[in-house]
């Protein structure tokens, strides 16, 4: 079936098997490796990204169903300059531990920001509900809370701060 | 040829003798004479320089989230003088340079990276530092005692004059490495210890750069998908892949023992066609057991089967048999099966080339996989080349080389680059996993309140056998199983510890916490029964009963500081109750505390963790609070939630639906205190975990009176999200 995707802004025309994955389309056919593959029953949100502005686990979206669609990535948040806010309050938290469900939780927290740019915790407990096996979750929601802040007062985010050895 | 083997068997006694390490010809520069002029030049197999004076280091441990790239990294870079950001890394291959320098075996796990490799590394970066020096003061002719190494940089203080290690390297590689160079004191560390350095591979981690295992390419690739059958042991018996190979992008269906394997040229051609093969199955060889089979089999060691004394001091039969009826405590502890379940499930890559095979592996027994397939394809070790990734996760599971193995037989049958991933629920359901632990005790009080005798039999299956090649020392004792068992930091005068290592149909092998984790779950809930029996506040009790025994200056120090920070002692006012559990293992010592409130039908919320940590000297405090707190959201999962049964033959569970880990709404607060009491370095990764299932039960005892001896707590009940658990 042909199928057309607009991927972090750049469209695509595919023909392919419809009811693959959306998660295997990226991966396999975009190179778009960001987008993990944990469970296969859209049960821990590894595979998340955006079709159309709605957070949605990619492992379970038949191709068919997202055809025309706009997705956007963990690849597509950030410009080639500049991490997205969400991204740096990451790194300025310091959220992953082994990283492979981070991308997911990203997706998660871009979104639930974009909806409600000054989520309270009981926002969070209910938009973001990944899983993380190594238990980064108190991170995570810290990382969410310092994302709302810095978008406030955008361009306030620094590189992390590298201590030089002198 | 003589002569060498005599000097390597001399230097690897001389190393065990003085636990120190000396350079010996393995490390000698590489790349000696062959030194190109723009490329680097190695000073030793971990040290590589570049004429633009960046210093690369070559890491022998997996990174898989306990941040082990940047603080190994930072340990080189200080005692090597070189500027942080001019540090660049790679991963090791398989080689005697990078194996574990206490047991000459090259893999990540058992907490172990920096309490084995500190002074090996620090040896390596003083004796590449001592070369760069002397290669400057060659130039210079001057004495190099009177220069310095630093930023990336030799400099002669005295006359301001300095040389970039990019321009003294070529030289440098040509001074002999020095057998004993001085390695620099804790006091002049510049990073270690001093900074919170961020996360080297955290930036990756958040943008999906990462590339982890499942995120290899390799060129001329195919794809493959794997089904196991649900009974553990049977055999593909018969298969029909007609209409499977009909399929679009279908390259072959391979049976392979106990799996079939699909490759395709896309990942979704090679799951969609697995779904279109007719297998059938062998009989398992174990039969149809349940979880009722598997329980039986403990309860029948208990009955019939003979334990193996572990510890016998005193008599505590005798004392035991002479307390009055009433005063002797007998209970039962049970911690569950558990898989690993690393969110990214298992995956390897392989390429075979003639007799030489290549793997791409998340792996943290890179030796053992290159061990493992060499033998499974019959060829030479060396012919196999294992580049490790990142690791979405391990937690033990990737110690073993299955993963690798599937790989490598598939590309040999298909003779492509294959990259084989396994669905979730194969690698819940086709693993090996940590067995049950049940730990039966009884137990006496004497006239002062304290046990004056305790009695323990343990019951567990093997946990180390599949991860070391080695024999155990005594063959009816895991020393793994019976870990923190077999020292009792207690002071009991009469004390029996027995342990019955257990046959059962279903492979097993380490977990994070290894024998520890089940092990103290049930002494540290022990003694706060015994605590409440004598009328006693557990952290006093806890106090005298250390008190009885030497050596556990440190151990109440962290429990003090523990039971100070988390207010364990004072009267409260909010319905906050909180319980305590402290130890040692992997060489650290902890307190922790779990604050929580309850209903008295156990409607349970979790408010905070409060965890003290000796682990010698803290090399980065961000990196070792991080791996903590999050050990304790691991073990909340396993002490709440995860639970593996049986039926049919195989593992009931097949995804995080019937395997449940914790959730973000579910987690509490923690907070983490060190103490630097400058001691020996002890390990961080697995010690987060350790005292959190008996702190949560003995807190849920003392605000409900209820004692929950059985692990998962969610078999008395459901567990409600909203940070909520409902126990009722």
């Amino acid at each position: 079936m042909k199928i057309h995707l607009k991927v972090n802004g750049t469209d695509h025309d595919l023909d392919l098997d419809e009811t693959t994955p959306l998660l295997w389309v990226l991966r396999d056919e975009l190179g778009l490796k960001g987008t993990k593959f944990g469970c296969g029953k859209g049960l821990c949100g590894a595979c998340s990204v955006h079709v159309n502005g709605e957070v949605v686990r990619s492992c379970s979206l038949p191709v068919k169903f997202a055809d025309g669609a706009s997705v956007t990535t963990i690849e597509g948040l950030r410009t080639a300059e500049t991490l997205h806010h969400v991204q740096q309050a990451w790194i300025d938290e310091q959220v992953p531990q082994c990283g492979y469900c981070q991308p997911g939780f990203i997706m998660a927290a871009v979104n639930l920001l974009n909806k409600k740019p000054h989520p309270t915790d009981t926002d969070i407990d209910h938009s973001v509900t990944n899983l993380c096996r190594c238990g980064t979750y108190e991170r995570v929601r810290k990382a969410i809370h310092r994302a709302a802040q810095t978008a406030a007062e955008p361009l306030a985010t620094a590189e992390t701060q590298t201590p030089s050895s002198s | 040829m003589q002569t060498e083997i005599n000097r390597r068997s001399f230097l690897k006694t001389t190393v065990l003798v003085a636990g120190g390490f000396m350079l010996g010809r393995e490390f000698l520069p590489v790349l000696r004479g062959a030194v190109d002029a723009a490329g680097p030049v190695a000073l030793n197999a971990w040290i590589k320089i570049t004429p633009d004076n960046w210093t690369t280091l070559v890491l022998s441990q997996a990174e898989m989230g306990q941040g082990i790239e940047t603080t190994m990294s930072a340990i080189i870079a200080d005692e090597l003088g070189a500027d942080w950001t001019l540090v660049r890394r790679e991963n090791s291959p398989v080689g005697p340079a990078f194996q574990n320098p206490r047991i000459h075996w090259q893999f990540t796990g058992n907490a172990e990276s920096i309490q084995s490799f500190h002074t090996y590394i620090r040896t390596l970066a003083a004796a590449a530092r001592e070369m760069l020096t002397g290669a400057a003061a060659k130039k210079w002719g001057v004495s190099a005692a009177s220069l310095r190494a630093e930023n990336s940089h030799v400099l002669e203080p005295a006359s301001g004059r300095k040389m970039s290690f990019g321009e003294l390297a070529a030289a440098a590689a040509l001074i002999a490495p020095p057998e004993n160079p001085t390695l620099k004191p804790r006091e002049s560390w510049k990073l270690v210890g001093r900074v919170n350095l961020p996360r080297v591979d955290v930036p990756a981690k958040v943008d999906g750069s990462a590339v982890f295992g499942i995120d290899v390419v390799v060129p001329e690739m195919v794809h493959a998908a794997v089904v196991f059958p649900h009974a553990i042991g049977a055999k593909v018996a018969s298969f029909d892949a007609a209409e499977a190979k009909a399929l679009p992008g279908v390259v072959d269906i391979v049976p392979l023992g106990d799996a079939i394997v699909a490759v395709a040229e896309k990942y979704w051609q090679a799951a969609r066609a697995l779904a279109a093969v007719k297998v059938t199955w062998t009989e398992p060889p174990a039969g149809n057991f349940d979880t009722a089979t598997i329980d039986a089999l403990y309860s029948d060691a208990f009955a019939q089967k003979p334990f193996e004394p572990v510890v016998h001091d005193g008599d505590p039969s005798a004392v035991i048999s002479a307390a009055p009826a009433g005063k002797v405590l007998e209970v039962e502890y049970r911690s569950p099966w558990l898989a690993h379940a690393p969110l990214e499930p298992m995956n390897c890559t392989a390429r075979i080339d003639g007799d030489r095979c290549t793997l791409w592996a998340p792996t943290q027994g890179q030796e053992m996989c290159q061990l493992v397939v060499a033998l499974t394809l019959g060829i030479p070790k060396p012919n196999v080349t294992v580049n490790r990734t990142y690791l979405g996760g391990g937690f033990g599971r990737r110690l073993i080389a299955d993963y690798a193995v599937l790989a490598a037989l598939t590309a040999r049958a298909v003779k492509r680059p294959v990259k084989l991933i396994w669905s979730r629920e194969g690698d819940m359901r086709h693993s090996s996993y940590r067995p049950a632990f049940i730990q039966r005790a009884r137990a006496t009080l004497g006239s002062d309140g304290l046990p004056s005798a305790l009695e323990v039999r343990l019951v567990a299956p093997t946990i180390l056998k599949p991860v070391s090649p080695g024999p155990f020392p005594n063959p009816k004792i895991d020393p793994l199983c019976v870990e923190t068992l077999d020292e009792l930091p207690y002071g009991i005068e009469n004390l029996h510890v027995g342990f019955n290592l257990l046959e059962v149909p279903i492979p097993t092998m380490v977990l994070r916490t290894t024998g520890a984790g089940p092990n103290l779950f049930f002494r540290e809930a022990l003694i706060d029964e015994l605590a409440h029996q004598a009328g006693s506040d557990p952290y006093r009790y806890r106090r005298h009963l250390l008190k009885k025994k030497p050596g556990n200056e440190r151990l109440l120090a962290v429990l003090d500081l523990a039971v100070e920070k988390s207010g364990f002692s004072k009267p409260r006012a909010d319905g906050h109750f909180l319980g305590l559990a402290c130890g040692h293992g992997f060489g650290t010592y902890f307190a922790q505390v779990v604050e929580l409130s309850a209903t008295p039908d156990l409607v349970i919320d979790l408010h905070r963790v409060v965890s003290a940590i000796d682990c010698g000297q803290v090399l980065d405090p961000g990196i070792a609070s991080a791996s903590i707190a999050s050990g304790v959201v691991w073990a909340l999962s396993y002490a709440l939630s995860s639970e593996l049964t049986f039926k049919g033959g195989g593992v009931a569970e097949s995804n995080y639906d019937g395997f449940r880990i914790l959730t973000l709404p579910e987690t509490p607060s923690t907070e983490t205190f060190f103490i630097d009491s400058n001691g020996p370095l002890g390990g961080i990764g697995e010690v987060g975990p350790l005292g959190i299932a008996p702190a949560l039960t003995n807190a849920i005892f003392a605000a409900t009176g209820k004692r929950l001896r059985t692990l998962p707590l969610k078999r008395h009940a459901g567990v409600k999200t909203g940070g909520v658990l409902n126990l009722s």
